[in-house]
């Protein structure tokens, strides 16, 4: 059940219905109601993994409060790697065996031994990147003691297993969930309006950019070969846009949805394809997996304290970690080191927080300088999304070799029975709406509401792509 | 809660409102088209007069040479339909009917098209934009599954079908983009392809007994007093020994078997598809078996 399915268009009005009209008497009929329905959203994908959820839910929840109640420091420690070692373990054999198996046997293949991997046969439970996450971060927030432990069963499994955040997050901290499901939740008008706005916008981003984009997209980078210089440029911009589209649209369609049920989750996108060097669009781009990887992973390791060589070591491992998180893949893993490349002369020059201001441009030079530093950092990320989307790094070498090397930059008539510019006029105006409303959460609410519901409304049926539907990118990871 | 419930109802109304005048719009414009394709063409025209009309899929559309038949001073246009099934075929000369064209006679390309009555998608839906517009095409929906969505639920059908009648079809027939379908009086010629699927595995496809859309094209054209000619056209040398066409001739004994007219491989750009020169001769053997004694009006 996706979020612009059918099925998601009754499921949603139905919770909403049932939890403010049947479920709405305490905090634990309304957590209840949401449990029940997130299980129910859950299975709709495969009903086996429901038990590997609840597992992974009961176990965070029973180590949490064997670590805060342990007054001996060896089964504080026992009880926490207990939780992080099966997190990971489950992780590790879904996610990850089958890579390392292989990347093991190929690797002994080319210092002459013979091997041929043993496999497992498994599907990726969808969403287990995401919900082993928000564990994780609950327990490791027990054991360094930041948080209590949470005792009420129901808000701790709402809190990992919250259906607009279950299968493609944003990643959410106990510290900022659980105490709002801890309380009452009382209808309030304006925050669910803004969600309907947040969630219209989300559909935009999904139905017309992202799945628009995936079309032209698909057509360049699956025939790479056979392309000139201005379609492999058109086609990273595309995919650029397709996945920005598709994760934000996504995030922005759970933020939305929360609004409705009285809960704000952690913003996920801050227009990130107007940052001003790579540091800021990492603050802009999937923030609450990049702020988890700060606080669980960069500032364990020594963050930015103990030396130059210390720092670049840390920054290299969250990059390459984040990037080896979204897949088992190597193409995820380089575009992990490209980003932590990018981010290095940054960290030398100690200017990786320079950009923390908002942007303004004014008809100045200053101007100047800001917009050449967008598109700068619009085209470095380009060229590290290459990597993200071609199935091999020799295919990702290949096409920004062939973007070189070519000289083409004629029309090109693509598979998808498309010339390879017909997408930019749209995708100019989505950056011109983005860009007038860099300043709010979406650009649907405030002044002419109604106007520009209707416009977006317009949009989402008109040129929406529906022929040829796309999964959400991010339900893979 | 009552505001919130009042804002959702206004959104709700204002999508109702927003799929209405779309509807209109996009149905306003597709009315306007004249030279994006065979089916837009002969629902915004009037009555015509034809000797000889073509019906069928790609076997028809690539295989009957219209010039050949005005050569011999038959007034002809070919509505082969690629990819299309006697589903669209029917409803085509029904609209023909409905227009009140005069056609002495049809040929309808009935062979493999026979072994399915389901619609295909990529043609049907160019009907979808009138349906509201004609009782013809709403009736030849009606049995179809969605039938419902279809027609009650404005913009509906623009939306499932958004690559084939969306806004870039709409934004093509406003800014007069021409196709080449309506070339060559409807016949579309190919080329010998050095790499053209040259096999075609047809041993286990059957005909229908009972093709409804067969029967309808067969009794409107009874109806109308319209000479009736099915034939089935060449295959390549791959499907020889298969027997479809004589079980096609032993269900539907009035279809003429022309399988065997183009047989070799030469001749074809894939195995079901003839190349230019293969349609030629397998046109000149049509027209001297069924055209040499008809006195041209």
């Amino acid at each position: 059940m996706f979020f612009n399915s059918l099925a998601f268009a009754v499921f949603l009005p139905l919770v909403f219905f049932l939890y403010w009209f049947v479920f709405n008497k305490t905090k634990n009929t309304q957590n209840a109601l949401l449990i029940i329905a997130s299980y129910y959203f859950y299975s709709c994908w495969d009903w086996r993994f429901l038990f590997l959820l609840v597992f992974s839910t009961f176990l965070d929840y029973y180590t949490g409060i064997r670590i805060e109640k342990s007054t001996n420091e060896k089964w504080r420690k026992f009880w926490f790697w207990l939780s992080v070692s099966v997190n990971l373990g489950f992780l590790g054999i879904f996610k990850y065996y089958n890579f390392f198996s292989e990347s093991f046997a190929q690797m002994l293949t080319t210092v002459g031994f013979k091997a041929s991997p043993i496999l497992l046969n498994v599907v990726l439970p969808v969403g287990i990147s995401f919900y082993t996450f928000h564990g994780l971060s609950y327990v490791i927030d027990i054991y360094f003691k930041r948080i209590k432990a949470e005792y009420n069963f129901v808000d701790y499994s709402l809190f990992v297993s919250y259906f607009p955040l279950l299968v493609a997050g944003p990643i959410e901290r106990a510290t900022h969930l659980l105490p709002e499901v801890k309380v009452k939740r009382t209808f309030n008008f304006q925050q669910a309006k803004e969600g309907i706005c947040q969630i219209v916008w989300g559909l935009v981003k999904k139905v017309v950019i992202a799945d628009t984009c995936a079309t032209y997209a698909n057509a360049i980078f699956d025939n790479y070969a056979s392309m000139n210089s201005f379609s492999l440029i058109l086609g990273g911009v595309y995919f650029a846009f397709q996945i920005y589209g598709d994760f934000s649209g996504y995030s922005d369609m759970a933020l939305g949805m929360s609004k409705l049920f009285g809960l704000e989750l952690l913003r996920n996108f801050n227009y990130p394809y107007f940052s001003r060097d790579i540091a800021e669009f990492w603050r802009r781009w999937h923030i609450s997996l990049s702020s988890w990887f700060r606080d669980y992973l960069y500032i364990p390791l020594g963050g930015s304290k103990g030396g130059l060589w210390m720092k670049i070591r840390n920054t290299f491992i969250i990059f390459i970690v984040s990037g080896f998180w979204h897949g088992a893949n190597w193409t995820y893993i380089v575009w992990g080191f490209i980003n932590a490349l990018y981010f290095l002369p940054l960290l030398l020059s100690n200017s990786n927080r320079n950009n923390m201001d908002s942007i303004t441009l004014k008809w100045n030079f200053d101007s100047v300088r800001v917009l050449f530093s967008i598109l700068t950092t619009f085209l470095l990320t380009c060229v590290a999304w290459v990597f993200f989307r071609a199935k091999t790094i020799t295919d990702a070498v290949l096409y920004l070799k062939k973007i070189f090397t070519n000289g083409e930059f004629s029309a090109q008539y693509l598979d998808n029975e498309r010339y390879n510019y017909e997408l930019l006029l749209m995708i100019g105006l989505f950056v011109l709406v983005e860009w007038n409303n860099k300043t709010r959460v979406e650009p649907i609410s405030g002044k002419r509401s109604m106007l520009k519901m209707a416009l977006a409304i317009m949009a989402i049926i008109a040129f929406g792509t529906y022929s040829d539907y796309k999964e959400f990118i991010y339900f893979q990871f | 809660m009552k505001k919130f419930l009042l804002y959702i109802l206004g959104i709700f109304l204002l999508t109702v409102l927003v799929s209405v005048i779309l509807d209109g719009l996009y149905t306003y414009i597709f009315m306007q088209s004249r030279n994006r394709g065979k089916v837009e063409t002969v629902f915004n025209s009037t009555a015509k007069k034809y000797d000889v009309v073509i019906l069928g899929s790609s076997r028809a559309n690539n295989h009957f040479v219209s010039q050949m038949f005005e050569e011999k001073g038959f007034k002809t246009f070919n509505y082969g339909m690629s990819g299309g099934h006697l589903f669209e075929a029917s409803l085509i000369l029904k609209l023909m009917i409905e227009r009140k064209y005069e056609i002495r006679n049809v040929i309808l390309e009935a062979d493999l098209n026979l072994s399915n009555d389901q619609e295909s998608e990529g043609v049907a839906t160019k009907f979808l934009p009138y349906i509201h517009w004609s009782e013809t095409i709403k009736n030849h929906f009606s049995t179809e599954e969605n039938f419902n969505e279809l027609y009650y639920i404005p913009f509906y059908r623009y939306v499932k079908f958004d690559s084939k009648i969306g806004f870039r079809e709409i934004y093509k027939i406003v800014s007069k983009e021409k196709t080449n379908a309506l070339d060559n009086l409807g016949y579309y010629p190919l080329e010998k392809h050095k790499n053209g699927n040259m096999k075609n595995n047809i041993v286990n496809l059957n005909p229908l007994p009972y093709n409804k859309y067969y029967e309808e094209i067969k009794s409107a054209c009874k109806k109308n007093n319209i000479n009736f000619i099915a034939v089935m056209t060449p295959m390549c040398e791959n499907v020889a020994g298969m027997n479809y066409f004589d079980k096609v001739k032993k269900a539907y004994p009035e279809i003429h078997n022309y399988e065997n007219v183009v047989t070799d491989n030469k001749y074809f750009s894939s195995c079901g598809h003839m190349t230019d020169e293969g349609a030629k001769i397998f046109t000149a053997r049509i027209l001297k078996d069924f055209f040499t004694n008809i006195n041209i009006p």
